[in-house]
């Protein structure tokens, strides 16, 4: 054997042995693990034996073989973007007004999105008109009928303005659904104005649909600071056990606890806290993955919430005198009073704005607010650029308008399935894979006898290399994923039927057998490229137009094909080689 | 072990008149069944709402329907599952929401009954209706009020004071339509005797959002690998591999409508797979022609093909027979749309074996004769021009 062989070989060894370490995760999330615990990373985290590879390098199960809800929600941008045309017509007509150029109503059409301005005396019309149009750039004029004037709004201000409403709610969506505590919650956009949300283990629609379809709950709360060592207090006389992992920690000078688990947190402190005052928790982002939380810590609040989100009629983001970014808030009416009350009251405590009952900051009131404007600070921590900071401040202000704005949202679509019914798929999806692969293993041990084996070992590695390949990308296995598995396998025995049908031919033709290997191989690559590539060209396609399981079905297609690539051609062939050079055979067993 | 003991010699290239025939008419068949009758299409394109539920008792379908119908469900199709002592049905409903076209009317009727009510309008799709009251109501009034018209209420939504300052907004949403089925069937019992296993929910814009996208993935996919044939292959291959393609995906297509099985997202991927596959097949039969047509220069490209695809016949059936033997597991276990999955991908692994021999070959020929004919009257053409001069 000549020494590129042994390379080949030795990588091939190398190849097996890695993939079957990155199956370890997997084998221990769907094996070892209860399958209550089945999607808690933590606890895969501490059960894996050291030497293995990390735990987010394992293959999920897909809600339809768990159990599980599928959501895609619609957020109903045509109601939000109503209300703002409704909104701007108001500000348009109290410009005009202002002005005293002519008295001006304005009346929205929430069909076509228009708003028609009546202009009294009809005179002012060129003036209002051009007045208008010139200072509401976001405006466009449609028509213009006697003492009427319609306008549009502008396409591209609309564009944004429905982005910008689809970022709030899945902003929303996302803390709500981590309240209810669910790990392994997906959160993502799909398309222009809709939202899917994955929840694995949970079995009622309805509820899910409840807790996602209503609108946002924006509170403002005192934190009370009187004794800053009620935590330090609390743990001392109540030590927390190590399994809730909860810990004190001490942040902005105050003792506060400190856990990864939300639930574990709340658990501890339960009954431990004076009757008025209640526990809430704040998200410590992570700074690698966005809108992932590192850990939480706690806060001690007063239960009353004086102000709520109703009372705040805007938000904005903005860069303030001493160059740091702020947000400014504004209050109607009763809230400006409300506010002014409770800040006076408040003068160097924290006040938490509080969204969906979890934390989002406490900025500590410095002066006594009137006027219904107030304006918070943002404090440098854990920004590490300028951008970084504003965009902390840009997302309070899209937090408190979310709070503030309702932008609803529909369910356009919920697939939920029920965990035994997942169960009984996995079994039956298991069942017909293996029935398939040993059909195939067996016709081609008895078919083409010594190198049929020989595909049969590639076509197990090939398995295997599908499944540590889906790992690798923390793909989901779903059961149009099973299907699409087994339709691999028969595609890269297929190649090696290519192979092994033109070594006979090459033989007949009355080759030698290391010619007719060595030709065969070569002869048969490029047929099993093309044919390879013909069919990833469709999984590509079928990956980024579909969603769910079908998406579950591309993503093993394509990992399985360019799998078969390398064991049908590399793999068969090294070992092929070691037969027909190794020994000098004169034979080779097709 | 051979499967063909001996070299075939089979006139394929005699019989492609014949074959094209055929084809073209079982082709021109099925689309104008699609036209006409159309696919069964799943909750997936259609949009509504689909249930799954496993009774603790033995029982029936018939029972299932009646029971649904006394409890006010009307137009709903009930259908077992799995094997019969399974007691595990499914059924479908056409709405999304409880929101009926005649609910929404009596709704309205109910809603101005409120107060000084304006701007009622019902958006069917979401199941929403909207309207504006001058004066501010009570949530529970609202959803006090709907209920009482026969349509589910989950939520009444305040969307405060209107800016202008003439009203304030509301919002009814519709409870869901599988809200209805768990009362419907658990009318009058303690404990409901059956299990939820399933429920799948889809509105019909989404529904007809995921239709446009399955079929411009299955237009994209046809484009690319034809890209990739002409660029691979001469581009007289390019087109055979195509029509070939766009009868397999249309053989299968015919599979749904012939066997009324249920089209969904899940038989999109099995389109898209045969998309796939089909060009495979045939690559393995244009690379043999290819090889022959530099071996056998001189010989007439209708003898060269035949040779071709009589020496390629064996792994052509060989290749597509495991493919296929893989998928006797899926066909013996699977359930549902998995097994429909797997039928779809056998009818697709056969007709796409056959189109390669009899639909991608020939008409690489006819287009090779075309092009000889053409360039004959081309030469013939340049003899001819009469001199102007």
């Amino acid at each position: 054997m000549d020494r590129g062989w042994w390379w080949k070989f030795s990588f091939i060894v190398a190849v097996t042995l890695g993939t079957i370490w990155f199956l370890v995760p997997t084998y221990y999330s769907l094996v070892v693990l209860d399958r209550s615990e089945r999607n808690n990373i933590s606890v895969l985290e501490q059960r894996l034996p050291k030497w293995a590879p990390p735990a987010k390098y394992r293959l999920n199960l897909g809600l339809d073989l768990q159990g599980g809800i599928h959501m895609v929600m619609r957020v109903d941008t045509k109601t939000a973007l109503q209300k703002r045309t409704e909104r701007r017509g108001q500000q348009i007509a109290n410009f005009v007004n202002d002005k005293k150029l002519a008295t001006v109503t304005a009346d929205t059409d929430p069909e076509r999105l228009q708003l028609t301005l009546t202009v009294s005396p009809e005179s002012a019309m060129d003036a209002v008109e051009k007045d208008v149009l010139s200072t509401f750039g976001d405006f466009s004029k449609v028509g213009r009928n006697g003492d009427k004037l319609v306008l549009a709004p502008d396409e591209g201000q609309m564009t944004r303005f429905r982005e910008e409403a689809v970022d709030q709610a899945m902003l929303v969506i996302r803390r709500r659904i981590d309240k209810w505590g669910v790990a392994e919650v997906d959160v993502r956009k799909l398309g222009t104005d809709s939202i899917q949300i994955s929840l694995p283990g949970r079995s009622n629609p309805e509820q899910a649909k409840e807790l996602v379809g209503t609108t946002a709950q924006l509170e403002f709360r005192m934190v009370d600071d009187s004794n800053p060592q009620f935590f330090a207090e609390m743990v001392k006389q109540h030590p927390p056990s190590p399994e809730s992992k909860v810990t004190l920690s001490d942040t902005e000078g105050f003792p506060q606890l400190s856990s990864p688990s939300r639930e574990a947190l709340l658990e501890y402190t339960k009954g431990k806290v004076p009757e008025n005052r209640q526990v809430l928790t704040e998200c410590v982002a992570n700074p690698v993955k966005k809108n992932d939380c590192l850990s939480y810590r706690s806060y001690l609040v007063e239960k009353e919430s004086p102000l709520t989100g109703e009372s705040l009629s805007g938000a904005d983001a903005s860069i303030g005198q001493m160059n740091e970014p702020e947000v400014n808030l504004a209050f109607d009416a009763a809230g400006a009073r409300e506010f002014e009350k409770l800040t006076e009251a408040g003068v160097g405590r924290r006040m938490a704005i509080v969204l969906d009952d979890n934390v989002h900051s406490a900025p500590r009131i410095n002066e006594k607010i009137g006027g219904g404007r107030a304006r918070i600070t943002m404090g440098r921590a854990g920004a590490r650029s300028f951008e970084e900071w504003l965009g902390e401040a840009q997302t309070l202000a899209l937090v408190l308008k979310a709070g503030a704005l309702p932008a609803p949202v529909t369910v356009g679509e919920i697939r939920q399935v029920g965990a035994t019914l997942g169960d009984e798929l996995i079994k039956k999806g298991s069942l017909a894979a293996a029935v398939g692969l040993a059909l195939v293993v067996v016709f081609m041990a008895i078919y083409y006898r010594k190198t049929g084996l020989i595909a049969d070992v590639a076509l197990l590695l090939n398995g295997l290399l599908i499944l540590a390949g889906l790992a690798f990308f923390n793909a989901t296995l779903t059961l149009p994923g099973i299907a699409g598995f087994v339709l691999t396998l028969g595609i890269a025995v297929d190649a090696n039927v290519l192979i092994n049908e033109r070594i006979r031919e090459e033989l007949s033709h009355g080759k030698s057998a290391r010619a007719a290997v060595d030709q065969g191989y070569d002869r048969a690559f490029w047929t099993i490229f093309d044919a390879h590539v013909t069919t990833l060209i469709a999984g590509f396609i079928l990956f980024f137009t579909g969603t769910g399981p079908v998406r579950g079905f591309a993503t093993t297609l394509i990992v399985g094909l360019l799998a078969s690539l390398f064991t049908s051609i590399v793999v068969t062939r090294v070992i092929t080689t070691y037969f027909v050079h190794g020994r000098n055979a004169q034979t080779v067993s097709v | 072990m051979q499967i063909l003991k001996h070299k075939t010699n089979i006139d394929f290239i005699g019989k492609r008149k014949p074959a094209v025939f055929i084809s073209t008419l079982v082709n021109l068949a099925i689309i104008v069944g699609i036209a006409t009758v159309g696919f069964n299409f799943g909750v997936d394109f259609a949009g509504g709402t689909v249930v799954e539920l496993k009774f603790n008792h033995p029982t029936t379908a018939a029972d299932v329907r009646e029971r649904a119908q006394k409890g006010g469900l009307h137009d709903v199709s009930v259908q077992g599952i799995g094997a019969s002592e399974e007691n595990a049905f499914l059924l479908r409903m056409g709405g999304v929401t409880q929101l009926t076209e005649e609910g929404a009317e009596k709704a309205k009727v109910a809603i101005q009954g409120l107060g000084q009510v304006r701007n009622v309008y019902a958006d069917m799709a979401n199941g929403i209706i909207n309207f504006r009251s001058a004066t501010p109501l009570s949530a529970a009034a609202v959803k006090q009020a709907v209920e009482s018209t026969g349509t589910g209420v989950q939520e009444v939504r305040d969307l405060g004071a209107s800016q202008a300052g003439n009203g304030f907004d509301y919002q009814v949403v519709a409870s869901g339509m599988a809200d209805k089925v768990f009362a419907a069937l658990g009318a009058g019992l303690d404990k409901p005797d059956f299990e939820q296993r399933r429920v799948d929910y889809v509105g019909p814009q989404v529904g007809k959002q995921l239709r446009n996208r399955g079929v411009m993935a299955l237009l994209y996919s046809m484009f690319a690998i034809l890209i990739y044939v002409a660029f691979r292959f001469d581009f007289k291959f390019g087109p055979g591999a195509l029509l070939s393609m766009v009868h397999d995906v249309i053989m299968v297509a015919g599979y749904f409508l012939v066997s009324q099985r249920e089209f969904n997202l899940t038989s999109i991927a099995a389109l898209l797979t045969i998309v796939g596959y089909s060009v495979n097949d045939t690559i393995v039969i244009y690379d043999r022609i290819r090889e022959d047509m530099a071996k056998y220069k001189g010989k007439p490209l209708a003898e060269v093909i035949n040779i071709a695809v009589n020496d390629t016949l064996a792994r052509t059936i060989l290749t597509s027979g495991v493919t296929a033997l893989s998928l006797v597991g899926l066909l013996i276990f699977g359930v549902g749309e998995i097994w429909d999955f797997a039928m779809a991908m056998l009818v697709g692994i056969i007709v796409g074996t056959y189109s390669s021999v009899y639909i991608a070959s020939p008409l690489t020929l006819w287009l090779d004769e075309r092009a000889a004919a053409r360039d004959a009257r081309h030469h013939d053409g340049a003899k001819q021009q009469p001199k102007v001069a």
